[in-house]
């Protein structure tokens, strides 16, 4: 009897606590402890006949896959990929999927708002309250105008991060213009990768992230740049994986180098743990055995008039010995630097086995064809110029420059001119007002600065700190959170507390807390948007995001946002604006390109291009072949190039050859030689230079971006989090990987809480042994220790790496070093 | 009727996870609930260190030991198709599959949140299920274990029973690259960038699934069970999928 | 008749209060906490531990129950008469051991209500639940009517005795079951054993013997003046030595797992490791052994109150028994990669021992009610 008691006791509990969740107290704990009832089979099991689908681009990185977004009855519940789109071929990545839950992130703004709170900190809530669109706008323009009439038009700067297109950041160039200010915009490359860019540029004139043509390649040969985890297109990287590793015939042998055990190295041939930094000893003494072994391919570089090699280690060799063909200053890189970069010096410098050194120099130098590709692990410090231009160079040695199964770079799209000209719009002060003596505020081309840069973000939060050259007034950001990425945060939250913020994400971010007015973007599942593919084939291709549910709140697409601005700013300027109407408008005439030059699936206008999502042409314009050069004559690669040819489009370098001398570094010899102290005889090569490591701390920290990153949100989505680490099973806690020896020899136990610090400070975290890490290396993902990116992503640890990251570039490229600074860690 | 099956190539999985987190967007799975998981494990020292992983959906055993200790006969073993699926309108929650399966595939997710704070508290549901996230997805089908899980019972991978029940008749494979045929295929597979996965019918003598399993050695994990699952894997023998846990040892500072 | 004894009524309804308040509040906690968090109350997780503390409490009561009407079974059974004066009162108590089991298990199960329609209708032959809740309706019902007949009737040994054998099947069968259901997980080396049935019925009679001790010592007040005579010469003879022969039997069973399990590799098996290198499983073992010395004396197992200390020795190791066995199977967590570690932490939240709580409250009360009715007493 007492058994049935409980259970009628039981019930009516449970009846009594339905009826006050019914009320709506609170939306409580896990749920109900499971009543009786059964569940209808209200809904069908099939997908219901009102599902509909548009087509749109991931924005979970800078790949760009083609997705179809599948929507019922309003909600948006399915992302796949698009099946005829040639990055994602309907295929994901681990980010792909979570595109719904950004979409309906419960964290998001949900209109415009400006700040109450005239105090600015972390621990200030800034008390925003909501406003129109039309005030949000109106109180900026009136700023922006007034700064204009004070002559003042320099001190607006607009920092952006992951600009997408023309309708996006490809207006920004136009509002700085019209408006007058160097400062508009301002890209992110240098805290991204212009390491990579850079040094590239200064070898083949170019600067670009290059196309890879893996599925030809039978070598490849990745210094860092995490393959199988971040590596952009990543969806598309694993198709090649999958193909080049379990299709192709034969199967392509792949090296890896980094500094832990990631899945790249693992599905890798052969895994190499590197030290940091030396990342370009390993390249020098790939390129040494390559030229003592006579392996460098002849037809592309050129060979002894006599055919008989004189490379031979420790000896000089005489120029004129050696006829060059496509590169310049072979013998003179290796009588200044590369005769005495044996493997056995390499190995002392690297900690790697000279034995793996020469098996791979073996490997790559042998077979053909063979790619050498390297990102940030590489470059990110001191000496990342000499590592890039040091590993670039292989594949000039191996032939490989717009080979087949080599690299080359991306082509743009075909798109149309836009309804008007901005330099038709061009007032006085636009055409030559006074900032146009103004440097950037970076000081980015300048000889105080970093002249030879494409962009020097991480340095305007302290050059505006500090006024030099000058301190801005007003700072708007678009898809960028520089005060929490930047290096020495401190600075950034600092300078950000004396200027005027614009911050236009959806979501909340460290930006937001210090705006001081905020106009909400659309999420990319609501946009009409269009983005030209990023480095991938080669060949040129566009695409489109087109709203799959109607915005969810009062946002509005940044695209447009720039346009109601451009349209408040009295004179001319608003009159450009008011001509370029809005986005669609915009994108309608990018379009309009397509109508003389359809892609290979038949988009040719705007409704077209909307359905299928993409446009595009597989065929990429040059081919090098048997050192060669060809380009495409309509059939074939088949119409030979001129040597200047090469150079207008190819090699764009004074000598119009592939500069292992490199002759932009030469003709800035004496600035560079003022500002490092570089030998100004031997700072145009790839030469090895030992990297400075600042912070004090006696180990390496690196921050590696793993697969489930959805750029600027995967902190603060659950499915990701719970996701993030699988490799040390970092469920709900993200670990900081540490090699058991350096634990022990600190007395930190196995997943206990850790602090790292350096001279900036300390973050904390917990650790996990990992036999994969180097001794002298901690690693953990760059991910979480963000204070106010949403309830999910706030407290969560370790801290950012960023809090103890010394502010400290490549002085030439301008990449911000953040693999560079050296930390200690103790147990908390 | 068809038995389907899945075949997983361990040499080019690249342990992405997109099968994970496809599936959890498809099935509308709790953040950690993984009805697909990818399990990594490493060994070694270093610097000669393994780091392997093991993609792992429910295996749809065709002798199921989870089946077999029901005692409401909730999960049972759907004839048409080979799926191992659970009526969650006979589910008690007692969890006795749970501790029956050798693979570890089934979930009673009313646990402590794996990733604080609750989702659930954000998106609670009104009719007893475990939440009512608005990116939940039209499919509900309780009788088979599909759609949002209810509290008290249990769940598992259900092969995309919604999705591969409706493909037409005969189909010997189920392959993403067929545009027709996309629709139908589970999640999982759907999205394989390396296309680690195949997703075919065990008895059609063309099926690609079988010429794998014949041609690349096909195993089954912990065949020594008997539960003889429907997911088979290529590892061109490269390696013992799973280390035995001993070979873990705690680390003690 | 023989000795017609009264029991202590005084004490039998302080207890019936104590427990029925404690009862009602742990029950209420208890509710709370799941129409809160639902069974995130519990500490149990998909990293593979499924059957946390309540299974271990809801075992336990289960078995001691069985282990109960056990002993009164066999001991009516073998000893006639000289067993009158515990019958009913064992009786009435597995009855008790049941309910609080019982309770436990329904706050454990995602839909109790539905499983005590479902279950015996479902007809799955092949799922050892199945027939273990058929049994335990068996074993229920047969226990009620014993009860009643017991009571109601001058019944005579003669009389009760086909009823009695059926209860003792049914306690046998329903405990066998139990075993049946670990037993039979060939993957999970830990639990897997085709003995586990019959380690599981002596373990049930050790539980049996040491609750029947102090359940009726309890009765008197533990005051030896107060306990009949027929009852303590009982206690101190042939039953003392029964019982400790039991532990030995017990014994058997637990090291040699113990043995076993060290020298095993099969994966799974090392969770002996981790037992062996907890103090609970040394104290489970010096409990059962201080238990074993005493009643193996003559001299001490003659004092009520030792003969009380050796019961709850043999209670509290085969509590820890119990909890390291169910949770012992689950801590190598199979199949998790390393999202799980290389062994599980487990501790019970306090929901959990709040079950725990309960259950004794409600064991109490239904024994306490039943001195209070004068169910248990004796002829």
């Amino acid at each position: 009897m007492k058994l049935l008691e409980t259970l009628i006791n039981r019930r009516r509990f449970l009846k009594a606590t339905g009826a006050v969740a019914g009320a709506g107290v609170v939306a409580g704990g896990a749920g109900v402890v499971p009543g009786l009832t059964t569940l209808s089979h209200a809904r069908s099991p099939a997908p219901s006949a009102d599902t509909t689908i548009t087509k749109n681009i991931c924005h979970q990185c800078p790949a760009r896959c083609g997705i179809d977004v599948y929507t019922t009855g309003g909600r948006v519940h399915a992302i796949y990929g698009t099946s005829d789109h040639p990055i994602s071929n309907g295929k994901l990545c681990p980010k792909g999927p979570l595109g719904a839950y950004i979409l309906y992130d419960p964290d998001r703004f949900k209109g415009p708002m400006k700040r109450t709170n005239p105090s600015k900190g972390r621990d200030q809530d800034p008390g925003f309250v909501p406003i129109s669109w039309n005030e949000a706008l109106d109180m900026v323009a009136e700023r922006l105008n007034g700064l204009r009439e004070r002559e003042e038009s320099h001190r607006f700067a607009l920092l952006y991060g992951r600009g997408w297109g023309a309708s996006c950041a490809g207006l920004l160039g136009n509002f700085g213009k019209l408006y007058g200010s160097p400062n508009v915009a301002i890209g992110h490359s240098s805290m991204c990768s212009d390491g990579s860019i850079i040094s590239k540029k200064a070898v083949d004139g170019i600067g670009g992230y290059n196309s890879y043509d893996y599925k030809n390649a039978n070598m490849l040969l990745m210094f860092g740049a995490g393959f199988l985890e971040a590596f952009r297109p990543y969806n598309n990287n694993m198709q090649v994986w999958g193909y080049i590793r379990g299709v192709k015939v034969p199967k392509t042998r792949i090296t890896a180098v980094d500094v832990h055990m990631n899945t790249t190295l693992a599905g890798s041939d052969r895994a190499l743990l590197i030290k940091p930094g030396t990342d370009g000893a390993l390249a020098l003494a790939i390129a040494h055995v390559i030229l003592v072994e006579g392996l460098w391919e002849k037809a592309f570089v050129g060979d002894f008039g006599d055919g008989v090699n004189r490379f031979i280690p420790g000896e000089t060799v005489d120029p004129d010995s050696f006829e060059e063909k496509w590169v310049k200053g072979l013998v003179e890189w290796w009588n200044a630097e590369l005769k005495d970069r044996t493997p056995r010096w390499a190995a002392q410098v690297t900690t790697l086995y000279e034995r793996d050194i020469l098996a791979t120099a073996h490997e790559f130098g042998t077979t053909r064809p063979a790619i050498a590709l390297y990102e940030r692990g590489a470059h990110a410090h001191s000496n990342g110029i000499f590592n890039g231009m040091a590993i670039h160079t292989l594949n000039a040695l191996v032939g490989s420059l717009y080979a087949k199964g080599g690299l080359a770079y991306q082509v743009g799209p075909s798109y149309g001119p836009l309804p008007v000209n901005a330099d038709d719009y061009l007032d006085d002060w636009a055409r030559a007002g006074g900032w146009k003596a103004q440097p950037r505020i970076d000081l980015k081309g300048h000889p105080d600065g970093y002249l030879l840069a494409n962009n020097m973000m991480q340095e305007i939060g302290p050059n505006s700190l500090q006024g030099k050259p000058y301190k801005l007034d007003t700072i708007m950001f678009y898809l960028n959170n520089a005060i929490w990425t930047a290096p020495d945060v401190k600075a950034w939250e600092a300078a950000l507390k004396e200027l005027f913020v614009i911050e236009t994400s959806p979501f909340p971010s460290e930006t937001a807390m210090f705006a001081d007015v905020i106009l909400p973007d659309h999420t990319y599942l609501e946009r009409l948007q269009d983005a030209p593919t990023y480095p991938f084939q080669g060949w040129p291709m566009t695409q489109l995001r087109v709203p799959a549910v109607k915005p969810l709140y009062d946002t509005k697409y940044f695209g447009d946002v720039l346009i109601e601005l451009g349209k408040r700013i009295n004179g001319s300027m608003g009159e450009y604006y008011q001509a370029l109407d809005n986005t669609e408008n915009v994108i309608r005439h990018l379009a309009k390109g397509f109508e003389s030059d359809p892609g290979d699936n038949g988009v040719n206008s705007f409704e077209s291009w909307k359905e299928k999502g993409v446009w595009y042409k597989r065929v990429y314009p040059y081919r090098q072949i048997d050192g060669e050069f060809y380009e495409w004559d309509g059939q074939d690669h088949a119409r030979l190039m001129s040597a200047d040819e090469v150079r207008g489009a190819l090699f764009k370098t004074a000598s119009g050859k592939f500069e292992i001398r490199s002759g932009w570094l030469e003709a800035h010899a004496d600035w560079i030689a003022a500002k490092t102290g570089r030998d100004p005889s031997r700072l145009m090569f790839p030469i090895w230079e030992e990297p400075s490591h600042p912070g004090g701390g006696d180990l390496y920290m690196v921050t590696p971006k793993v697969a489930l990153h959805a750029e600027g949100r995967g902190a603060n989505l659950p499915v990701a989090i719970a996701n993030m680490q699988p490799t040390l099973g970092g469920r709900n806690t993200i670990y900081i990987e540490i090699n058991p020896k350096t634990a022990r020899a600190r007395g930190i136990p196995d997943g206990s809480r850790v602090r790292i610090s350096s001279d900036l400070g300390a973050i904390e975290g917990f650790c996990k042994y990992y036999e994969g890490v180097r001794p002298d290396t901690l690693v953990f993902p760059m991910e979480h220790g963000h204070w106010a990116h949403g309830r999910w992503a706030k407290g969560r640890k370790p801290g950012h790496s960023g809090e103890i990251t010394v502010n400290q570039s490549d002085r030439i490229t301008g990449q911000c070093s953040y693999y560079t600074t050296k930390v200690r860690i103790e147990r908390a | 009727m068809a038995k389907w099956g899945m075949v997983i190539d361990l040499d080019t999985c690249t342990g992405c996870q997109a099968c994970t987190t496809a599936c959890a967007m498809e099935n509308s799975r709790l953040p950690g609930e993984n009805w697909q998981d990818v399990l990594f494990y490493h060994e070694g020292k270093y610097p000669n260190v393994q780091l392997k992983w093991l993609p792992r959906p429910c295996m749809h055993c065709e002798n199921p030991s989870c089946v077999s200790v029901c005692p409401t006969r909730a999960t049972y073993k759907d004839p048409e198709g080979g799926f191992v699926l659970i009526d969650w309108n006979r589910c008690i929650g007692c969890k006795y599959c749970q501790v029956a399966c050798p693979y570890g595939v089934r979930f009673y997710t009313d646990e402590k949140a794996v990733v604080q704070p609750d989702i659930r508290t954000v998106f609670p549901s009104e009719e007893g299920r475990q939440w009512d996230p608005p990116w939940k997805g039209p499919q509900d089908d309780p009788r088979r274990g599909i759609g949002i899980q209810p509290h008290g019972v249990v769940s598992k991978c259900t092969f995309c029973y919604h999705k591969v029940s409706q493909a037409p008749a005969g189909v010997p494979d189920l392959d993403e690259d067929i545009p027709e045929l996309k629709e139908y295929v589970p999640a999982c597979v759907r999205v394989c960038a390396p296309k680690a996965r195949f997703f075919g019918d065990l008895d059609h003598p063309e099926s690609r699934v079988n010429k794998l399993i014949a041609d690349h050695r096909g195993t089954r994990l912990k065949d020594e069970t008997g539960n003889k699952p429907q997911v088979y894997y290529l590892s061109g023998g490269a390696s013992a999928a799973v280390p035995s846990l001993r070979a873990v040892h705690q680390d003690k500072a | 008749m023989t000795t017609a004894t009264m029991d202590n009524k005084g004490i039998q309804m302080p207890i019936l209060l104590v427990a029925g308040i404690g009862f009602l509040i742990t029950a209420g906690l208890v509710m709370f906490n799941l129409s809160s968090q639902g069974h995130a109350a519990f500490n149990i997780s998909n990293d593979g531990l499924f059957w946390g503390f309540p299974i271990v409490v809801y075992d336990f009561f289960l078995l001691t129950s069985t282990g109960i009407a056990m002993v009164a079974c066999f001991g009516f059974l073998f000893t006639g008469e000289t067993f009158r004066p515990l019958f009913a009162r064992s009786l009435w108590l597995a009855l008790a051991g049941l309910s609080g089991g019982v309770a436990v298990l329904m706050m454990e199960l995602g839909y109790p209500l539905r499983a005590m329609f479902l279950i015996p209708f479902s007809f799955a032959f092949s799922s050892p639940l199945y027939w273990k809740v058929l049994a335990v309706i068996g074993f229920t019902v047969c226990l009620l009517l014993l009860i009643w007949r017991a009571r109601a009737t001058q019944s005579t040994l003669d009389s009760l005795r086909g009823l009695t054998r059926l209860t003792l099947l049914f306690a046998i069968l329903v405990t066998a079951l139990a075993g049946v259901v670990y037993g039979s997980q060939s993957f999970r080396p830990f639990w897997a054993s085709g003995d586990i049935p019959a380690a599981f019925i002596v373990e049930s009679i050790v539980g049996g013997l040491a609750f029947v001790y102090f359940f009726t010592l309890l009765a008197y007040g533990f005051q030896a003046d107060k306990v009949p005579v027929s009852i303590r010469s009982v206690f101190a003879g042939r039953m003392g030595g029964v019982f400790a022969w039991a532990i030995v039997l017990h014994l058997v069973f637990v090291v040699g797992r113990t043995v076993n399990g060290l020298y095993g590799n099969v994966e799974g098996l090392q969770a002996w490791q981790y037992i062996v290198s907890s103090p609970l499983y040394w104290i489970e073992l010096a409990a059962l052994m201080t238990a074993l010395v005493i009643m193996f004396s003559h001299a001490l197992r003659r004092n009520i109150l030792v003969q009380v200390a050796a019961a709850v020795l043999v209670m509290v190791g085969l509590f820890i028994g119990r909890y390291e066995y169910i949770i012992g199977g689950q801590i190598i967590p199979l199949f998790k990669g390393s999202w799980a570690p290389p062994v599980l932490s487990y501790a019970p939240s306090s929901t959990e021992w709040l079950l725990l709580i309960m259950a004794i409250f409600l064991a109490n009360v239904v024994n306490a009610l039943g001195g209070v009715l004068g169910i248990t007493r004796s002829r």
